[in-house]
């Protein structure tokens, strides 16, 4: 996507041979670091089953398979996770947004005593022991009859999703002048008009953007879904590792079709979406 | 229930017994029993009277490209038989009995499981399986078999295909080090010797693709064995005494000769043997469909050779490790149906051949133990008498924490084998750290 | 949201002092046992293992994000492509980055033997030595957050004002001076809270070496969040997988209150 950059962007200029040199190098290097694996992935997936073993490896398929898509597009099973990452991401994604935009307002717009620590709060509870809270979520949730639910993947994505939405929105909602919130007071306005008129609209990219991030801390979790949920409730990637690991770990084609095809929505919904998220990201952090 | 099967005439049994060589196992897990655990089974076995109603079964063959169609057409054909639907649920072998564990426990899953019987202790223990002793009856099961998927003096599960695991072999690779299919050594020593030369042969062939990964590592405890460890003396465990040293010290000198390769599970075990890159592995018989699928060799199948486990003087009674399949049923909703699709499932004729033709592991009944079918496998029957003839079952078996038992050894002999431990250190602390969990 | 995250937290920890199973009912309170165990076993060892991982898996993507973003940040041909490629590893669920470098790594088949194999490196079983497999599982995470802290750091040099370099520029100052003097000064917040963030979840990471390496070879790449859930989850001993939790934790409220007390002191400055 095309990115317009502002007056006061480009901070190196290229013009200096060293500094072109160094950018290049640095872009080369880092940057095979990060797309030789892609390229790997895309090309063991579209090797035939039979050449997968050979020694060396061939770097170019001599001829291309698309045999591992179409075992894997045979699979139902698969489409069944897809569906339940789909669901349980949507569903954690929404209401994170709409929890943390009111927590992130009465950080950012209200002075009260335990404010300080709360936030504190929000910042360490990133640092809670996840496969601890596991173990005691596990004995609840089967206490509750709700092991293997889609609440309780939703419910416990959320806890770990809200404190940093709470953040994102936070640095957002202190960027809005709190004269303009004074002015709609003055004119009458309740508060709650004012989140919902004023501070919401204009908050809307950070918003898109704690979205996005619950959304991926969702499709991406392992361990909450793979102990939480029983086969018919899995979402992607513990369904991939109960699919591929163990015997089918050896069948390298159809593991990096199924891994390719399970990452691409999110990679298109990320960079047709990357400018939200990149000010919403650091809204806050930039200024602070 | 459906027809009763005459009980077979005693000479015929006890010439299945003698085949599949359970005399030993039988007498290993019914007389052996220090732990109880408290569990006591669950509820009724079997449809009596009631209707057949939906139900789940759970199996880790279903993740097996090779094993799943014989369980899909056994699934297939109860379905049709009874006009229910059978919902199965998979975790490949290495996850399973965790995965199996935690889902009984929160109560997720109830119906039929296909258990390895090492794991029965395990099971019963949580109190969730049901007694099956009246759907064991009659049916033809050899007195082996049911043993072997017996805890406790209970019946906690119906045999289903009762074998062993050993040594697979290549035999035109043997061949080219002058090994001929039916002179495989007898000896360790020997069998030192032929891993040498196969390496010598090089082209990165990798001689024995024993386990090396902590998943399946457990495959050295029949080395242990074979050194003349016991593992287990009444009810404490022998690991840690000189025997089972001896076996690591070896296992570790493979290792470091090469003779045996890092990072192998019986899964890229299978894969480098149908590539032709390993001459040995450890296997059970299921394994022979999935070496020779995706080999490049059309010819595999017919040089796959299974060979007796050496000893470690010669005249030793050679050694394996009996590896047995079994239906439990877990307490719950759909286990009445549950219970009579176990019994189908591993006894019902036509169902069981069907089985072998795809899977190849001996079944438990003695009227499909006789089958042509059965008798006429040129590969099983080799595998029978060199290997399953010998079988015994693992004394920690005995144990209802088996699988933590398991993986505290596993870690440690990783810990010599990657040189991060002394063999004599590891093993002591292992039998101390095992001992701990069952007493 | 104090109730969701600290009740379950609270019972977890509590157990810590009690012999407990996940799946036989019942416990029994034990004291102080099950934390002296803890301690006697493999604490020390979990905790620098979970210390390398974390400085690693934090400082690696750092440098590589920083370069990355500084070269897309000049106007060089087609950075704005390469920032939207390179954001491809971030995207890709751990267990996917696991199944990749798995497979990169393996010693039989891998692409990384027959890459090195022409520079004389022998045929290495790196997720299977306990040497290389720490580093192996590294790399592996630092493939998955370098993009996401290039981002942010491109986010941030985009904000520094283009007057401040002009005017170091007509002052003489050269490349790297300004580099030091301007850009780093300039992006302090930022740099912070990145590197906060990435220490914080690296430090609990879990999926990436569950699936790699599984916390082996021998334990040699367990960390605190393998070793919890492995405890739990396949030694079903809520008893010491609470005691251990309960260490790692008074352990990093010490590390957080000693990084309070730094950054405030900063901030009187």
């Amino acid at each position: 996507m095309k990115e317009r950059t502002p007056r006061k962007a480009p901070a190196l200029r290229a013009d200096r041979p060293g500094v072109r040199v160094a950018a290049w190098a640095s872009v080369i290097v880092c940057g095979g670091f990060g797309l030789l694996p892609v390229y790997w992935l895309l090309a063991t997936s579209l090797t035939p089953r039979d050449q997968v073993f050979s020694y060396p490896p061939r770097l170019f398929p001599s001829e291309v398979s698309f045999e591992a898509y179409a075992s894997l597009f045979s699979n139902s099973q698969l489409f069944t996770y897809m569906q339940n990452s789909i669901i349980v991401s949507v569903v954690t994604a929404v209401l994170s947004v709409i929890v943390s935009a009111y927590m992130g307002y009465s950080f950012s717009k209200f002075r009260y005593t335990g404010r300080r620590a709360l936030m504190y709060f929000v910042l360490a509870s990133q640092m809670f022991p996840q496969a601890l809270l596991l173990v005691t979520l596990y004995t609840v949730f089967s206490a509750y009859g709700l092991l293997n639910t889609y609440t309780a993947l939703v419910l416990s994505f959320t806890t770990f999703t809200l404190p940093l939405c709470v953040w994102m929105l936070k640095g957002f909602f202190d960027t809005i002048p709190n004269e303009l919130i004074e002015a709609a007071l003055m004119d009458g306005a309740s508060r709650l008009r004012i989140i919902h008129s004023i501070v919401l609209p204009l908050s809307a990219p950070g918003m898109v953007a704690a979205g996005l991030f619950a959304f991926v801390r969702g499709w991406n979790d392992f361990i909450f879904a793979l102990t939480l949920a029983g086969p018919d409730k899995q979402t992607l990637p513990p369904g991939l590792v109960n699919t591929y690991v163990g015997e089918a770990a050896t069948a390298w084609p159809e593991l990096m079709a199924a891994s390719l095809v399970v990452s691409l929505p999110v990679a298109l919904a990320f960079i047709l979406l990357q400018r939200f998220l990149v000010s919403g990201m650091t809204a806050g952090a930039v200024k602070g | 229930m459906s027809a009763n099967f005459p009980t077979r005439p005693s000479l015929t049994r006890r010439g299945a017994l003698q085949l599949f060589g359970l005399g030993a196992a039988a007498t290993a897990l019914g007389g052996c029993m220090p732990t109880s655990g408290g569990a006591s089974p669950q509820g009724s076995a079997g449809l009596s009277g009631a209707g057949p109603t939906d139900f789940k079964f759970a199996s880790w063959s279903l993740t097996e490209a090779a094993a799943a169609p014989a369980l899909e057409q056994i699934i297939d054909g109860y379905e049709a038989k009874q006009g229910v639907k059978v919902a199965p649920t998979s975790f490949p072998y290495n996850e399973y009995i965790n995965q199996l564990t935690l889902q009984i426990k929160g109560g997720q899953f109830t119906g039929a499981a296909h258990v390895d019987v090492a794991w029965l202790g395990s099971l019963a223990a949580m109190g969730k399986l049901q007694d099956l002793s009246s759907l064991a009856e009659g049916r033809g099961y050899t007195d082996a078999a049911l043993a072997a998927a017996r805890f406790d003096g209970v019946q906690y599960a119906l045999p289903w295909t009762i074998g062993a695991i050993g040594l697979v072999s290549n035999a035109e690779m043997l061949q080219k080090v002058g090994v001929a299919p039916d002179g495989f050594p007898t000896t360790i020593d020997g069998f030192e010797k032929t891993l040498k030369d196969l390496k010598a042969l090089g082209g990165g062939i990798i001689p024995y693709a024993a386990s090396t990964k902590a998943a399946q590592l457990k495959d050295v405890l029949i080395w242990m064995q074979t050194f003349g460890s016991p593992l287990v003396d009444g009810d404490t465990v022998t690991i840690g005494d000189d025997a089972s040293v001896e076996a690591v010290t070896w296992y570790k000198s493979l290792y470091d000769q090469g003779l045996i390769s890092p990072d192998v599970d019986r899964f890229d075990a299978r894969s480098l043997f149908s590539q032709g890159r390993a001459a040995i592995y450890d296997d059970a018989p299921v394994g022979r469909n999935a070496v020779t699928k995706e080999s490049p060799d059309a010819n595999l199948a017919s040089k796959l050779n299974p060979v007796a486990r050496p000893v470690l003087k010669q005249g030793d009674k050679p050694r394996a490790l009996v590896w047995g399949g079994a239906i439990a049923v877990v307490d719950g909703d759909g286990a009445a149906t549950a219970g009579d699709f176990a019994q189908f499932a591993t006894s019902d004729l036509d169902t069981v051949l069907g089985d072998y033709a795809v899977r190849g592991l001996p079944p438990a009944t003695a009227e499909a133990l006789e089958s042509d079918k059965v008798a006429s496998d040129a590969f099983g029957s080799l595998f029978s008498e060199r290997i399953t003839a010998t079988a015994t079952t693992n004394p920690l078996w005995a144990f209802t924490s088996y699988s933590q038992v398991e993986s505290e050894i596993a870690n440690r002999v990783q810990a010599v084998l990657v040189g991060s431990a002394k063999p004599a250190d590891a093993m002591k602390a292992a039998g101390e750290a095992a001992q701990k969990l069952v007493r | 949201m104090t109730a969701i995250v600290a009740y379950p937290l609270l019972t977890a920890l509590v157990t810590a002092f009690f012999k407990q199973s996940l799946v036989v009912p019942g416990r029994k309170f034990v004291g102080f046992d099950n934390i002296v165990d803890v301690l006697q076993g493999n604490f020390f060892q979990l905790f620098q293992q979970t210390m390398i991982f974390t400085l690693g898996t934090t400082i690696l993507p750092f440098a590589i994000g920083f370069a990355l973003a500084l070269a897309l940040n000049t106007r060089i041909r087609g950075a704005n492509l390469m920032r939207g490629l390179m954001l491809i590893p971030w995207l890709v669920p751990g267990v996917v980055v696991s199944f990749l470098w798995m497979w990169i790594f393996n010693g039989n088949y891998g692409v990384m033997n027959a890459l090195l194999a022409p520079l004389g490196v022998e045929p290495q079983a790196w997720l299977a030595q306990p040497g290389t497999a720490m580093w192996a599982v590294i790399i592996a995470k630092t493939w998955q957050s370098f993009p996401w802290i290039m981002v942010m750091l491109l986010a941030g040099l985009q904000t520094v004002p283009r007057e401040l370099h002009e005017a170091a520029e007509m002052d003489g100052a050269g490349t790297v001076r300004r580099f030091f003097a301007i850009t780093v000064p300039q992006l302090k917040g930022i740099i912070g809270l990145v590197l906060l963030l990435e220490f914080i979840w690296n430090f609990q990471h879990f999926d990436i070496i569950y699936v790699l390496t599984g916390g082996g070879p021998a334990g040699s790449t367990q960390t605190f969040a393998t070793s919890v859930y492995e405890t739990a989850f396949r030694g079903y001993d809520l008893g010491h997988a609470g005691a251990l939790g309960l260490l790692w934790l008074i352990l990093l409220m010490a590390l957080v209150v000693v990084y309070v007390r730094f950054s405030e002191k900063g901030e009187e400055r």
